[in-house]
């Protein structure tokens, strides 16, 4: 059973239709990329994963729930499903380790020692251990980011959910991150990726699908899909970036 | 204004007093009611949202001395007794919770919405995340104008007066009518409200100072 | 700086006082001489008060016996053309008013006690009202002994001299006192307290309006009404008098009385009309 599968998804915000007859399937362990030109739809579907957006139509099943059923509950699911986001969103009033100990304690209730043990642990693995009492104001922010990714392996989740996790940074701290993102999807974690570094995608995507106007135009092998797009859309898109 | 001090110091002490406690008490009930229908205010539920709107609405606009006369006639009268201090408390009570509802969820909405998402997709319920990270956040906006409510709360104690409720304003109508010393006795009445109001605005100040 | 900003505000504090205090104490000049050169009298009336005075709601004009009386009085004064001008009054705001000047008399169901005498000047009793208690019928209180019990709440109004007199007369009852009578007789209804006590002429007026309620156990304290101009002002008081006088003579007095108290069951027109 995939881990997360579409089909036929209507998004609509109001009238403007945002994902239009979406089919896709992640399967355990696979690292999916999702690349498509700016406001193709790419946050949108990403988000409808951990419901933090609704969808209007079709069936979104991650981790066997339902989330089109409006009995599924959500909290179920984003306890397993993580998500990074572009602008961090880490707790401001909280320090580095409280952040990354909060929702285990609070959802899990994992206890104080074995909660601090395994925060620690996370955050030498993202590599800033020496930062656990400073607060996220006082972080650059690819130290910011490897703190959400650590916060959001704490919860143990079965996927990740990665919007543009880079797309905020200074490009001397872009790496730090993607490497970071490397030694996860090294370890067999469930990944979809909103991201425009085609050097991590060509690396580490199982999956590559192309978005545009709202639509999937192409969901290929990684390899296929960058040898060769099928789809004239993608063609121009990828060489786009690739010249910058 | 002195001899009002000496002549009728136990009076104005009773006043004092009452005009405390009533304050005490109000703004104790209206932090807790005003913050829960802020929440409201932002829940996702639409239903929810309404009732929050109508009542901020319903107290926000109807005059104190409204709000007080009825607890005091007319709930007495068909539903269960109360003397004029509760029926004067509960009504300011009512009356500033709308106000501080309104303060509270300006506050709430002035956090940045990555925090209650992040939040979210963290796994952390709606109650969750606002208890422990969106609340303690919008508190630090909410202080300076809270303050204000605060302050404002003390000087609309004395709708008591008007309800026979024993405060400051009450004693000093008394003492006025038993003296016709109208302008030493309200001068003494407006200087105990000023110890009272005073101190508070300058340690709102201070806290002011203090989180920025 | 902290300190001069704290010195600064208590000065203001006292500089404030001082000015206030300042304008309190200047008298104005004879408010008579003013009259005459208007042609007019202002006159503080309750607007409140059944068949004293009463704010007609339907023409927005204050009606009752108070206002009949001071309008003959004016004539009286000042001629046929003189013109009675009329400011709503309570028991709590007529002292003040008329010592800083927005009227020139009070003729608001006002006691002459010795206390206002200190500090305003009355005329010759215009009214012999007495305190009364006004009760729910059926009610167990019966005169102003029943009222005497740990756990009585009597309702008046702030600044008449009625709570006064009931803290004397029972001095183990309640006494709450509000703002107005509309507000005391709400407050009766809503079982606040057993009995609103006031005197007997504003009771009547009461509970001639609302069946459910009568007046019990006569009258325990006598309430001359009388109206008050501010001390000093000894022309006007007299003039005042003069004019009362010749009401009381050429039957003026006794039509008004009759106008308002004839129909009213249980009112002692005689006893009112004493002097
Ligand atoms: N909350 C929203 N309300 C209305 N329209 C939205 C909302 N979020 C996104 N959209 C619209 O949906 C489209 C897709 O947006 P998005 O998923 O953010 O694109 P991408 O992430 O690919 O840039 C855009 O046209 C955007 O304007
Ligand atoms: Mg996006």
């Amino acid at each position: 059973m995939p881990v997360i599968e579409f089909k036929k998804v209507e998004k609509y915000y109001g009238k403007f239709h945002a994902l239009k007859n979406i089919n896709l399937q992640v399967e355990k362990g696979e690292v999916v990329v999702v690349i498509g030109p700016s406001g193709s739809g790419k946050s949108t579907l990403i988000r409808t994963i951990n419901g933090l957006e609704e969808i209007e139509e079709g069936q979104l099943l991650v981790n066997g729930y339902d989330l089109a059923d409006k009995k599924t509950d959500l909290n179920q699911i984003r306890k397993d499903v993580g998500m990074v986001f572009q602008h961090f969103n880490l707790y401001d009033n909280k320090t580095v380790l409280e952040n990354i100990m909060l929702a285990p304690k609070l959802v899990l209730k994992r206890n104080e020692a074995e909660n601090k043990e395994t925060a620690l642990k996370l955050l030498e693995s993202v590599g800033v251990s020496d930062k656990t009492a400073s607060y996220p104001k006082q972080l650059s922010g690819g130290q910011k980011q490897r703190v959400a990714i650590a916060r959001s392996l704490a919860m143990k989740p079965k996927a990740l959910l990665f919007d543009e996790p880079t797309s905020a940074l200074d490009p001397e701290m872009i790496d730090d991150v993607l490497n970071v993102m490397k030694a996860i999807a090294k370890e067999g974690m469930t990944m979809v990726v909103v991201t425009h570094e085609m050097g991590f995608a060509r690396e580490v995507a199982d999956r590559v699908v192309f978005m545009d106007n709202g639509e999937i135009l192409e969901n290929a092998q990684a390899d296929e899909f960058f040898e060769a797009p099928k789809e004239e859309r993608a063609k121009q898109f990828l060489s786009k970036i690739i010249k910058h | 204004m002195i001899s009002v001090f000496q002549q009728h110091g136990q009076e104005l002490l009773t006043g004092l007093e009452n005009t405390i406690l009533c304050s005490v008490i109000a703004l104790f009930f209206s932090l807790i009611i005003g913050s829960t229908v802020a929440i409201f205010e932002v829940l996702p539920s639409k239903f929810l949202r309404i009732i929050g709107k109508i009542y901020i609405e319903v107290f926000r606009n109807i005059p104190l001395l409204v709000i007080g006369m009825f607890f005091y006639v007319v709930v007495p009268q068909y539903v269960f007794p109360m003397d004029g201090f509760t029926a004067g408390t509960i009504g300011l009570t009512l009356y500033t919770s709308s106000f501080i509802a309104e303060t509270v969820r300006a506050g709430i909405q002035a956090v940045d919405g990555g925090q209650m998402e992040g939040a979210r997709a963290n796994g952390l319920s709606f109650m969750q995340a606002m208890w422990h990270i969106v609340l303690p956040q919008a508190f630090k906006y909410v202080i300076p104008p809270l303050g204000n409510q605060f302050i404002n709360l003390v000087k609309n104690s004395s709708v008591l007066a008007f309800v026979a409720g024993f405060d400051l304003m009450y004693q000093g109508d008394m003492i006025a009518s038993a003296t016709f010393d109208t302008f030493n006795t309200y001068i003494a009445v407006g200087i105990l409200y000023l110890i009272i109001t005073l101190p508070l605005s300058y340690y709102m100040r201070y806290l002011e100072k203090k989180l920025a | 700086m902290k300190r001069l900003r704290k010195m600064l505000l208590v000065a203001g504090i006292f500089i404030l006082g001082g000015l206030l205090g300042a304008c309190s104490s200047s008298k104005t000049q004879s408010t008579w001489n003013e009259d005459k050169a208007n042609n007019t009298i202002t006159w503080g009336v309750k607007a409140d008060t059944r068949l004293f005075g009463l704010m007609d709601v339907g023409t927005g004009q204050i009606k009752g016996f108070d206002i009949d009386v001071a309008k003959a009085v004016t004539k009286k004064i000042l001629g046929a053309k003189g013109k009675a001008k009329f400011v709503q009054v309570t028991s709590k705001t007529r002292i003040p008013l008329l010592k800083n000047g927005n009227i020139n008399a009070i003729i608001a169901t006002m006691t002459i006690t010795p206390d206002r005498e200190k500090i305003v000047d009355f005329s010759k009793v215009y009214f012999a009202a007495g305190q009364s208690l006004l009760v729910k019928k059926g009610s167990s209180i019966k005169n102003v002994k029943d009222l005497n019990k740990a756990g009585t709440t009597v309702l008046a109004v702030k600044g008449s001299t009625s709570a006064v007199n009931i803290k004397k007369s029972a001095p183990n009852a309640k006494v709450l006192e509000l703002e107005d009578y509309a507000q005391a007789f709400t407050a009766l209804k809503s079982g606040q307290g057993q009995a609103l006590t006031t005197d007997n002429g504003i009771l009547f007026g009461i509970a001639s309006e609302n069946p459910g309620y009568h007046v019990v156990g006569g009258t325990f304290t006598n309430e001359p009404y009388g109206i008050a101009v501010d001390q000093g002002q000894t022309e006007l008081k007299n003039k005042i008098n003069k004019a009362l006088s010749e009401m009381r003579k050429d039957g003026t007095y006794q039509k008004l009385l009759q106008k308002w108290f004839g129909n009213v069951a249980g009112f002692n027109l005689k006893e009112a009309s004493q002097q």
